[in-house]
């Protein structure tokens, strides 16, 4: 079958005035920033040849928020409840990469309780995150139903982290040093029961959503992202590992006390389609969900008695000079770069945003496709704007 | 225009035989009953999850971060919650104490050696990020878990925590 379409056939010719009223053009179409399929405020330009995109253009800084800036006027503590705000749905994970960074240029100690107990978060708020990801595709495509079942096992884990941090989403929790409170063995039982309960639910919901064949015929070679497209875009996380590279920090470049446990990698593997569409990374963030509860079931044996807040100075003052630090986020990596001027706020504080890069994929990903494969490629990709614009 | 401009459809045709024809069939109405069973059995065996809200409150946990609330009569006007904010919505004004004043102490023993003047949070501005409660030395200052506190205007928001309508409402809330 031939599948190359010609837009613009001359059906024109000049000496026809007929043609010339009938002449056809591209339909520019804003989608967004309102748009329910978009994940927040996201706008994108597309241009049409009746449905299908030729060519999309993302805008940004809908939701920009001057954090870099703002960050250089508030002290080192200051930062965290800005960080949080960055990626809203994994806020623990933002957290963790900050506090890491300002530790390591501090020299501070964290005691081991508060490493497995920063594991254990991250990788809950992982599976929430990612449980958001599965509820927001399927609404994308269609499916309401899975969006509730999703939510009902976040709101566990939401609920948890409410009871040690106090807040539902915007934590402030992981701290210069440590953590804020500490877990009592009753919550640590709770998280084990819910692990128990979390992976027959999450059998369940593979079988309900990834399995169906109306979800397969959406997804599978939708929104192909090869190996070498994704690593010239700098793709990261389960994007670039639905793309079938076997890259995840936890495992390459280990930080916190990630080297303790024993996970394998998800990689995408086409099972359905062509590798690295749209199914292959919605399978490897829901595999990765379970990975994510081996870890948690490995630091819940590992966890040891103890204080959970190091020796900090009461007034942070970081030595003259500068930082990268990198983790893995759930959306991908994520990069603090801090340079210091031996102040008590930072001098600098740039973020490498993986949903940055991978909105810029966009483009490149959109021509030839149907609106509605675009909704899914933009669902597939897992953006939060907060995170992009910053 | 855009007479030259080709795009290629990402479609895979492959060519449809009579058996994979029925095949398709056949796994969709799978994987249709295959849903629909997991759909009905949380119809009729799984308990209600959701909370009708105003008619059911959720108790929320007790370190819960909602409206702050500063007891007056415990703060010995350190500031520390003010620099430690980083919105900078506390604004906190005090005067020095007269010498002949009778002297107080708060509750922990603290003496207090200025006059509060001014103790408002503007909790429009508030980010509910909890780091002026862990700075305050006598504990005076903390988060409720008061959270219907909606208003009309913005001006509303700004609470004086010397009114003597806050401290009223002080005994309904503090733990």
């Amino acid at each position: 079958m031939d599948n190359q379409i010609v837009i613009n056939e001359n059906i024109e010719s000049p000496n026809d005035p007929e043609s010339e009223r009938l002449k056809t053009e591209l339909l520019t179409i804003n989608m967004g920033p309102q748009h329910p399929a978009t994940h927040g405020v996201l706008r994108v330009e597309i241009q049409t040849d009746s449905e299908i995109v030729v060519k999309a253009t993302p805008h940004l800084g809908y939701l920009h928020r001057c954090f870099e800036k703002h960050a250089e006027s508030v002290d080192y503590r200051g930062v965290i409840p800005f960080v949080d705000r960055m990626d809203y749905l994994a806020a623990m994970n933002m957290e963790l990469g900050y506090s890491i960074a300002v530790e390591k240029m501090l020299g501070t100690e964290v005691p081991i309780r508060a490493e497995y107990i920063r594991v254990i978060c991250s990788e809950l708020q992982r599976i929430a995150s990612h449980l958001m990801y599965f509820g927001t595709y399927a609404i994308d495509l269609g499916a309401f139903t899975p969006f509730l079942y999703a939510f009902q096992e976040r709101e566990f884990i939401l609920r948890i982290f409410e009871e040690i941090s106090g807040a539902r989403l915007l934590y402030n929790y992981f701290w210069i040093g440590g953590v804020w409170n500490d877990m009592t063995s009753d919550q640590l039982t709770r998280i084990s029961n819910f692990l128990d309960k979390m992976d027959g639910e999450l059998d369940k919901y593979h079988n309900l959503v990834g399995l169906n064949k109306i979800f397969i015929e959406r997804t599978a070679n939708v929104g192909v992202l090869d190996e070498d497209l994704a690593y010239s875009y700098g793709a990261t996380g389960p994007v670039l590992r639905g793309s079938g590279v076997d890259w995840d920090l936890r495992k390459k470049r280990p930080y916190s006390i990630y080297d303790k446990f024993d996970f394998d990698v998800i990689v995408g593997k086409g099972l359905q389609g062509k590798l690295g569409d749209c199914w292959d990374r919605y399978y490897v963030r829901m595999m990765e969900m379970k990975e994510s509860i081996k870890i948690i079931r490995q630091a819940l044996e590992g966890i040891e008695d103890g204080p959970v807040m190091g020796k900090v100075p009461k007034i942070i003052k970081l030595p003259e000079g500068e930082i990268y630090l990198r983790t893995e986020c759930p959306r991908g990596e994520l990069g603090y770069h801090i340079i210091s001027d031996g102040g008590k706020t930072p001098y600098r504080l740039k973020v490498k945003s993986s949903c940055f890069t991978h909105t810029s994929m966009l483009p490149d990903l959109a021509p030839g496709q149907m609106i509605a494969d675009f909704v899914a490629t933009i669902g597939s990709i897992d953006i939060v704007l907060g995170e992009v614009d910053r | 225009m855009h007479a030259d401009q080709d795009v290629v459809t990402q479609d895979h045709h492959e060519e449809l035989t009579l058996k994979k024809y029925f095949n398709n069939i056949w796994v969709a109405v799978r994987s249709l009953i295959k849903g629909l069973k997991i759909t009905s059995k949380y119809i009729y065996s799984e308990p209600t999850v959701s909370i009708e809200y105003p008619e059911v409150r959720e108790v929320l946990p007790e370190n819960s971060r909602s409206r702050l609330f500063n007891d007056a009569e415990n703060c010995i006007s350190c500031l520390q919650c003010a620099t430690a904010c980083p919105v900078d919505c506390i604004y906190i004004s005090a005067n020095k104490r007269d010498k002949e004043a009778p002297k107080i102490k708060t509750k922990d023993g603290t003496p207090i050696r200025l006059d509060l003047t001014q103790y408002t949070i503007d909790t429009a501005l508030c980010c509910y990020c909890g780091l002026c409660t862990t700075v305050c030395p006598t504990q005076c200052l903390t988060h409720t878990t008061d959270y219907e506190y909606a208003t009309y205007t913005l001006g509303q928001m700004k609470f004086d925590y010397l009114d003597p309508e806050i401290r009223r409402w002080r005994d309904r809330i503090v733990k």
